[in-house]
């Protein structure tokens, strides 16, 4: 159990009572949690299937051809088909239980027919209808953010990682050093991170990882500077001294002793940081600089949207409505710690 | 690579999508500042005394006596007696020019066909409705002779002929025509290639002021089109023409045969704003009262604005700002967007077309290429075949108005083989060629492996990304074949220089196709196209230390000695009989190898426009691609403003939504 000192536990309260950041961050842990397992709620494969006295558990198991099933082909097996199949049978003891919404990311949800945008329809379980391509919106929404999520966390990992280490690092040493790494700073801030991205995306197939490189190489600068003044300040403070004076080295010095006590600075950061991700996955995609197609995304969705906002305005109307309450969750919290960790109200130092 | 086949100035190119340009272009603001004078006169003279035999001058005496004058006379005439001259066309562009020059970089951009290919009155033209043998009506030539024994065409320029700028056309301008192309200053390579000294085109010879000819390399079926697609450059124009061509003559308007200009008001407005481009028709165009021409180019004035997106232009089509409405041949445009029953069809306001034409096809597909590893085994790609479903995007993402491409060069009439049909759809093939290549388990994703562990996986690349979904929808179908495609959407420039580069497993692209009198092999399939050393001394072996040759059309890395023979053979063929067979032949040994992935043909154009634009009966010609390519519209200015009042109130008209399928070729 991890022991928090008495002044991050009054920040937690404080963070607690605010009703509307506290409560955003509850619902932004479920959705997460949520998105996670994913599969388990929207997806086309089946949560169980029990067929001839055998239980399939096809979420997580992976691809189990038609013919398991006797369905007759070598592909994987259609299980919506198969539970209409099943169903019609009648009481043979196999059955199929689908998730809550039954269909994939990135399959045609009505074969046979035109690829053209189709309204809601609960009854068929396409709650915000289908995409140009005959896909279930719901599932790429929910997809779609769970990539955003995953991309805003790794950025944020990376950006803060990077940022801080060299921050401390400047502040820390200073002198020719800090001189030297400011600049170069300087000068690597000044290149574009859309261009490179739009320049990489355009002559390589890009994904994720690639994507998350690039921003995180083109945007860990601006951390840079808190944590630099942040460590000039904490480092002329006497318990520094003391350290030093026992014979803490600089990797200890900072990262025992200097960390904990600017980590305030940083916290206000993260859900800035995490809505600036979101944001900037969701334009690349729209640009068609993003993940490669048929990657469930909520800039394709958008850019599909706008190509179709008289026809089909639900398209656009999701993914702009998803997009918002994440972000005004991610922006509450956000609030909320800053007002929680501001030293105004809490500093030692009165 | 010094080779012939086609039409003067049709390169075979990529066929460029929807490109939109994400940077903008920061064009050179230079114009007439700073441009130091300069005067070529002294080194043309040279050039052309050094290059006697090339440039050759003879007296009117020399003109054989037995030559058979031809003016194209008993051609049924273009364009409506009804049309009537004046208005304005309001259309869009995509993008600002980068420049108003015709060759050279950035030159060959949508703006292009407002200068040159659609508005250039050349020697002669091809009549656009006879198909066949192909025949030429008179441009600037009043007549022509083909002497096929001595591979010569002879030319009488029409003493009407006149420049834009008042001066006539002459032998001499041709003459400048050949010192133009054939010089480095250009900086377009093919250009230089082309016109090069032997290697379509032996000599010029001027016999007076009017009167020319032009001798060939080889006699071929299509000598006519070598010469008659001809256009001379203004001599007067370029006196300053040099080494800085590119910079100097970036924004300024080159004299032109055709009638529609850039004054000199509008050369100074763009050069501050670049919201679009307007061209004024001349008020005496030299062809105004000469047959085939005197319908036609019927606007006084083409209003160009620049709208990047598709759906914005959609909307400003709508508001009725651009005349005809974007986007038609999507089926999501065609069917959703504006369907039929849209108030504005529905009353009348807007008109809607379908127009089939016939013409060769682009060659959509998929190029496999068989110079990777695995794809070099004819069975995987026998099996990609059988499981790309092309007949469900046909059905379904186009809705049943596309069809099947079948050979690799559909659309050439009888030249087009009759008989192959492209592989569809069928898993149990498809299983069975992967199986007899080796893939015979699926592996935990579905996707089949072999033996050493490698999956059926391949990149297929491409640079359309407007044409995404098709891939999607391709990708999905082959997965039930255990087969992976990842979709690669690049920049269509990057995309096409990976492709020449044969740096690709699976391209999805196309090539665009002029109207032409046979198809064309050796670019696409000839192994001398494929790789630097193909065979062994043999000259049948495949040579195991070959390198890809890049910077070729041979998508598919094909090397096929037998294939090769039959090209070589075509291309120095002079009877199209002989040649038809040859191209059959080619066609199946083409087929049996497998690695095109025939795509799709779009068989017509559609096209919706305002009332006010008026159409000849029959609407367009056989040949065309886009409704004012032939320039055969008129505008009927009072309908304008009658329909507007009636938009903006609830007046209706007969309601028009027609088909046109006089030239129709497919079922």
């Amino acid at each position: 159990m991890i022991r928090l000192d008495p002044l991050a536990l009054k920040k937690l309260r404080r963070f607690k009572s605010i009703r509307r950041g506290y409560w955003s961050l509850v619902a932004l842990v479920v959705m997460l949690a949520l998105a996670c397992v994913a599969e388990l709620l929207v997806n086309h494969r089946a949560l169980v299937v029990r067929y001839e006295g055998e239980l399939y558990f096809p979420t997580y198991a992976g691809f189990i051809p038609g013919t398991e099933f006797d369905l007759g082909y070598a592909y994987e097996t259609n299980y919506r088909e198969l539970q209409e199949r099943l169903e019609a049978q009648g009481n043979s003891g196999n059955f199929v239980v689908m998730p809550l919404i039954p269909y994939g990311p990135l399959e045609n949800a009505y074969p046979g027919e035109f690829f053209m945008p189709r309204s809601p329809d609960i009854g068929k379980g396409h709650w915000l209808g289908t995409d140009t391509q005959n896909r279930d919106v719901l599932a790429r929404v929910v997809y779609g953010f769970r990539y955003a999520m995953i991309f805003a966390f790794g950025f944020m990992a990376g950006v803060y990682i990077l940022g801080i280490l060299l921050g401390c690092l400047m502040g820390y040493f200073g002198g020719g050093f800090d001189l030297a790494v400011q600049r170069l700073i300087e000068i690597w801030s000044n290149i574009n991170f859309l261009y490179v991205v739009i320049i990489a995306t355009s002559i390589i197939r890009p994904n994720l990882g690639l994507l998350l490189v690039i921003t995180v190489a083109f945007s860990w600068t601006a951390m840079t500077y808190y944590m630099r003044t942040a460590t000039y300040k904490e480092k002329a403070r006497d318990y520094v001294a003391a350290a030093q004076v026992l014979g803490a080295g600089p990797g200890r010095v900072i990262f025992t002793h200097i960390l904990p006590n600017t980590v305030s600075t940083i916290v206000t950061f993260i859900p800035f940081t995490v809505a600036g991700a979101i944001t900037a996955l969701t334009a690349l995609d729209f640009l068609g600089f993003g993940l490669p197609p048929p990657t469930p995304s909520w800039g394709e969705l958008l850019k599909q949207g706008t190509q179709t906002l008289k026809t089909a305005p639900w398209i656009v109307s999701s993914a702009f409505t998803a997009m918002v309450i994440v972000l005004t969750l991610v922006t509450f919290v956000g609030e909320a710690i800053r007002e929680a960790v501001d030293p105004k109200q809490f500093t030692l130092y009165e | 690579m010094n080779r012939h086949r086609t039409n003067p100035g049709s390169r075979p190119t990529a066929l460029l999508l929807l490109g939109a340009a994400l940077f903008a272009t920061a064009c050179g603001e230079g114009g007439e500042d700073a441009v130091e004078a300069y005067d070529n006169t002294e080194e043309v003279e040279a050039y052309y005394a050094a290059n006697a035999e090339f440039f050759r001058e003879a007296s009117p005496d020399d003109l054989p006596d037995d030559l058979a004058w031809e003016d194209g006379s008993d051609l049924p005439e273009l364009g409506s007696p009804e049309a009537v001259r004046g208005g304005e066309l309001r259309a869009r562009i995509q993008d600002f020019p980068r420049t108003l020059r015709t060759m050279g970089p950035d030159a060959n951009s949508s703006f292009r066909p407002y200068i040159l290919d659609d508005m250039t009155v050349r020697l002669a033209h091809l009549h656009p409705d006879i198909a066949g043998t192909h025949r030429y009506y008179p441009g600037l030539a009043e007549a022509w002779a083909m002497d096929s024994d001595g591979q010569r065409v002879y030319v009488r320029l029409d003493p009407d002929a006149r420049w834009s700028d008042g001066n006539p056309v002459t032998s001499d301008d041709m003459r400048f025509m050949f010192y133009f192309f054939q010089s480095p200053h250009i900086q377009d390579p093919w250009y230089n290639n082309w016109y090069g000294k032997d290697v379509n085109y032996t000599d010029l010879t001027v016999y007076d002021e009017r009167t020319f000819s032009i001798g060939l390399v080889d006699a071929r079926p299509n000598m006519a089109a070598l010469v008659l697609e001809l256009y001379p450059k203004p001599r007067e124009f370029h006196r300053d023409f040099g080494p800085d061509f590119v910079e100097r003559y970036q924004w300024r308007f080159t004299p032109t045969t055709g009638p529609f200009v850039l004054t000199d008001d509008e050369l100074e407005g763009i050069r501050t704003d670049r919201t679009g481009v307007s061209l004024e028709r001349l008020e005496d165009w030299w062809a105004d009262s000469k047959r085939n021409w005197r319908y036609r180019y019927n606007p006084d004035r083409i209003q160009l604005t620049v709208i990047r997106d598709t759906p914005k232009a959609f909307e400003a089509a709508l508001a009725g700002e651009l005349d005809f409405i974007g986007g038609m041949g999507l089926a999501e445009y065609w069917y959703d967007q504006l369907p039929d029953d849209h108030p504005l069809v529905e009353r009348g306001l807007i008109h809607k077309t379908t127009f089939y034409n016939d013409v060769p096809r682009p060659t959509y597909g998929l190029y496999i290429n068989a110079a990777q590893p695995i794809l070099g085994d004819r069975d995987v790609r026998l099996g990609i075949h059988y499981a790309s479903n092309w007949q469900l995007v046909l059905d379904q993402y186009f809705r049943g108005d596309y069809v099947r491409m079948n050979t690799t060069a559909d659309g050439y009439g009888d030249m087009t083989h009759p008989d192959i049909r492209a592989r569809a759809f069928d898993l149990a093939k498809a299983a069975e060629h992967f199986d007899e290549a080796g893939f015979t388990q699926r592996g935990p994703d579905g996707i089949l492996v072999n033996e050493q562990g490698q999956r059926l996986s391949f990149t297929l690349t491409t640079g359309y990304e407007s044409l995404a979904p098709v891939l999607n929808i391709l990708r999905q179908e082959a997965l039930k074949a255990g087969l992976e495609l990842q979709v690669e959407i690049l920049d269509s420039a990057t995309a096409w220089k990976k492709v020449q580069e044969k740096n690709h497993d699976i391209a999805f692209t196309a090539f665009g196709v002029g109207v032409e009198l046979y198809p064309r092999y050796w670019e696409f399939y000839h192994s001398a196209n494929a790789y630097d050393v193909p065979y062994l001394e043999d000259g049948s072996t495949p040579n195991p230390d070959r390198s890809p040759n890049p910077q070729t059309n041979n998508f598919l890395s094909t090397a096929i000695p037998e294939l090769d023979a039959l090209i070589d053979a075509y291309d120095t063929s002079d009877d199209l009989d002989e040649m038809r067979e040859m191209a059959y032949r080619m066609e199946e040994i083409l087929y049996a190898d497998g690695s095109f992935v025939p795509g799709f043909v779009t068989p017509f154009y559609r096209t919706a426009y305002w009332r006010w634009m008026r159409f000849p009966e029959g609407f367009d010609v056989r040949f065309s691609g886009a409704p004012t390519e032939y320039n055969l519209y008129w505008i009927d200015e009072s309908a304008r403003t009658e329909t507007m009042e009636a938009r903006r109130g609830d007046g209706t008209f007969p309601r028009s939504v027609t088909s046109y399928d006089q030239w129709r070729t497919t079922p």
